[in-house]
């Protein structure tokens, strides 16, 4: 099948993200199969009021909402895909995220046992549906076109739904949604390294069928072609955030540092302003532990290249900045952890092989953190609706999570301790070190988990090719 | 007077020819005779009463640090031709890319040992890795797939496999099946892994004494197996780590 780019044939989610300010993800198991793959055939063309796919052809004007389907393997089954069809699917992807739960750093409160509804029946969840929007009202209305019996397909309760309340902020008071994976069939090469260090993503990042980051190195493609090519991989996770012992986290560590004789050099003392107008010395700390564990300022402006304040000036690029031997970015930062972009690390191969699409947003209120204020037992549930895209779950998402995100592996510097923001982290055993201008780090202690897994699901994100193969199979 | 014949006193003429009898069936186990019957007729039956899967190869999956670095690969492959000739033609394939092989495996990075050995007709590989069994797998086969192919050529299901750039993912599996399961070093994790394996997971099957049986049936399906996962004299340290500290570049 031809390498050339057809955007006509790729779902729309995957290499862009649609900008919408809410999204409602439905769950939802095929319960008749010849009325699903009706459904499905619908889906492409939007007849009979099933909404209809958005495909990443280019658009005049901004559709009012989109729609988007991923498949898991129990979906592919239900649906009817022939056995020699289903075992060319990847390993972890016919086993699926609950499986693969040790991995992931899914134990604990986080294992796929305590996972809420419908993610306690793994098996039952057949379709993840995306429905983007403005409005509530535009998600009710394609929720009740989308979902219904005559189709063949049940909702499987909750449905989950995000919204951005804050532009590009997320939970924790961070921005999000700064870097990803550029392709030169989406995003041009004008300019292209001034404003990104990393080289471009070849499509096969992504996509199925297309050169990946390995050269001469190919994905196995689903079969039959039209099933496999052009489609993707997501993990789609529901990670509550622990907002309130993320702030009471940070206050802790501020009040250690303010004990250790060290701590000066974390901050010297006179700099407070730097970090912001007005703030006390703990609260300076605070953003300065926040950055330290993120690699970024809470507004995103990278350590990388701005290591000592938040709005420097004049500004600097969000972007184009790499690790290198003197770069008082933490090695275990959150950001470098996950992508440690060109800098030296064990896995030589690996450097900007294991990147992936993130499109997530936020769920529950916005949070605003008042010291003065104790825990409230009935705190609002808050996280993040993730979905992390790649050609090959193994190799990207899975890859990053076990070595790098856990665990450490890729810089003996953070072998044995985990992402301080997302790891799988034990008060008793977990660390994380500050680095100081003098080359020496503090070593911070004690951070609790701050992220649980709640659910999620791998699923394979089909091209338009693919949905209609899988919407006339008999 | 010890407090055993004390208790055996006590039993009476019943319990005492009871003990008898427990010593004698505890003699017949030991016979000639009776090793044949279990061997020929014991086993055979109760693996075919109680179907056993072969267990997984490689560690247990576990979340601790400790026990995600220093990983064992027991790697047994059997060659196509089981000859003098075949053994010799494995030697080659080692000994003729041996520069890239060894030159791949420190491009890995989390490599601590790797050795290559021929045990009757099986090619075998024995590696100590750190972190996750399909990254080092993924990552050999990107540094040197197409040297390792002229090796993996050579073994029983190998070409289909081949070139392993172009089938990563059956690759990696192929060598995980073809790791050995490491049994358990604690006998009760051996009886969990039975039930793991077999679904009948939860409390209430931890009887000890179907240690042995189990144990027994798990060989009979699985011959060859890497007896607990072994001895470490700096447990807990990467292989990254250790060169940092020694200064020889990581």
């Amino acid at each position: 099948m031809s390498t050339a780019f057809n955007p006509a044939d790729v779902q729309g989610n995957i290499l862009h993200g649609y900008h919408k300010p809410r999204v409602r993800y439905l769950m939802l198991e095929v319960t008749e199969p010849i009325a699903a793959r009706r459904w499905l055939a619908a889906s492409l063309s939007g007849s009979d009021g099933v909404p209809r796919i958005t495909t990443e052809q280019p658009w005049e004007t901004k559709p009012d909402t989109c729609f988007n389907i991923g498949l898991t393997y129990q979906g592919l089954r239900a649906l009817g895909a022939p056995a020699s069809s289903l075992a060319s699917f990847p390993t972890e992807f016919i086993e699926g995220m609950s499986k693969r739960a040790l991995k992931l750093g899914d134990a604990g409160a986080s294992a796929p046992e305590n996972w809420e509804k419908p993610f306690d029946e793994p098996a039952r969840i057949h379709i993840v549906a995306s429905i983007y929007a403005d409005e509530v009202a535009q998600l009710d209305s394609l929720q009740r076109a989308a979902v219904n019996v005559k189709w063949g397909v049940r909702l499987l309760d909750p449905a989950r739904d995000g919204w951005c309340f804050n532009g590009d902020y997320v939970h924790f008071n961070y921005t999000d949604n700064i870097s990803q994976p550029k392709f030169k069939e989406i995003h041009g090469t004008d300019n292209y390294p001034d404003w990104d260090s990393q080289p471009m993503a070849p499509l096969g990042t992504v996509l199925l069928g297309h050169p990946t980051n390995f050269e001469g190195l190919k994905w196995r493609v689903p079969q039959p072609e039209a099933l496999g090519h052009n489609g993707s991989f997501n993990a789609f996770r529901v990670l509550e955030q622990d907002v309130v012992g993320f702030e009471e986290y940070l206050t802790m560590a501020a009040n250690d540092l303010l004990k250790n004789p060290k701590g000066n050099e974390v901050l010297p003392p006179g700099d407070e302003a730097k970090i912001g107008a007005g703030l006390s010395r703990r609260d300076a700390l605070r953003e300065v532990i926040a950055a330290a564990m993120c690699g970024r300022w809470r507004n995103g402006v990278p350590l990388a290249l701005s290591p000592d304040m938040p709005n420097p000036s004049p500004e600097m690029s969000r972007t184009n900045f790499d690790y290198d031997a003197n770069s008082r970015c933490p090695y275990g930062a959150h950001i470098r952890r996950c992508n440690p972009r060109g800098a030296q690390i064990v896995q030589r191969v690996a450097n900007h092989s294991r990147r992936l699409v993130r499109r997530g947003m936020p769920y529950g209120p916005a949070y605003v953190y008042d010291p003065a204020k104790p825990r409230d037992p009935n705190e609002p549930k808050r996280g993040l609706l993730g979905n992390f895209i790649g050609a090959n779950l193994g190799a990207q998402f899975e890859a990053m999570s076990c070595d790098w995100l856990n665990l450490g592996l890729q810089d003996p510097r953070v072998t044995g301790s985990n992402d301080p923001l997302l790891g799988a982290n034990d008060p008793v055993t977990s660390w994380f070190d500050l680095p100081l201008k003098s080359g020496k780090t503090i070593r911070l202690r004690g951070l609790p988990r701050f992220v649980t897994t709640k659910g999620g699901a791998y699923t394979f994100l089909p091209s338009i090719s693919a949905i209609k193969y899988l919407g006339s199979l008999t | 007077m010890d407090g055993a014949s004390n208790a055996a006193s006590d039993k009476g003429l019943f319990g005492r020819l009871g003990d008898q009898l427990d010593r004698f069936v505890g003699w017949l186990a030991t016979t000639r005779l009776f090793k044949c019957i279990a061997a020929k007729i014991l086993v055979p039956y109760w693996a075919w009463r109680t179907p056993v899967k072969p267990q997984e190869g490689g560690p247990r999956p576990s979340l601790q640090p400790g026990d995600n670095v220093q990983r064992m690969m027991n790697l047994v492959m059997p060659l196509k031709d089981k000859s003098a000739v075949g053994r010799a033609l494995a030697a080659l394939a080692i000994a003729q890319n041996k520069d890239e092989i060894y030159a791949g495996l420190d491009n890995v990075g989390t490599v601590h040992f790797a050795r290559f050995v021929i045990v009757d007709d099986n090619i075998c590989m024995f590696s100590v890795y750190d972190g996750d069994f399909t990254n080092y797998i993924r990552d050999f086969i990107v540094t040197i797939g197409s040297v390792f192919d002229a090796v993996v050529g050579l073994v029983e299901g190998g070409d289909s496999v081949i070139p392993s750039a172009e089938h990563v993912d059956q690759f990696i599996d192929w060598v995980h099946d073809h790791d050995l399961y490491q049994v358990s070093d604690v006998a009760t994790d051996i009886l969990r892994d039975q039930e793991a394996v077999n679904g009948d997971a939860g409390p209430g099957h931890d009887d000890l004494r179907k240690l042995p049986r189990d144990l027994i049936l798990q060989l009979n399906v699985n011959r060859n197996v890497s007896l607990g996962s072994g001895y470490r004299a700096y447990p807990g340290y990467s292989a990254a780590q250790v060169r940092r500290q020694f200064g020889v570049g990581w």
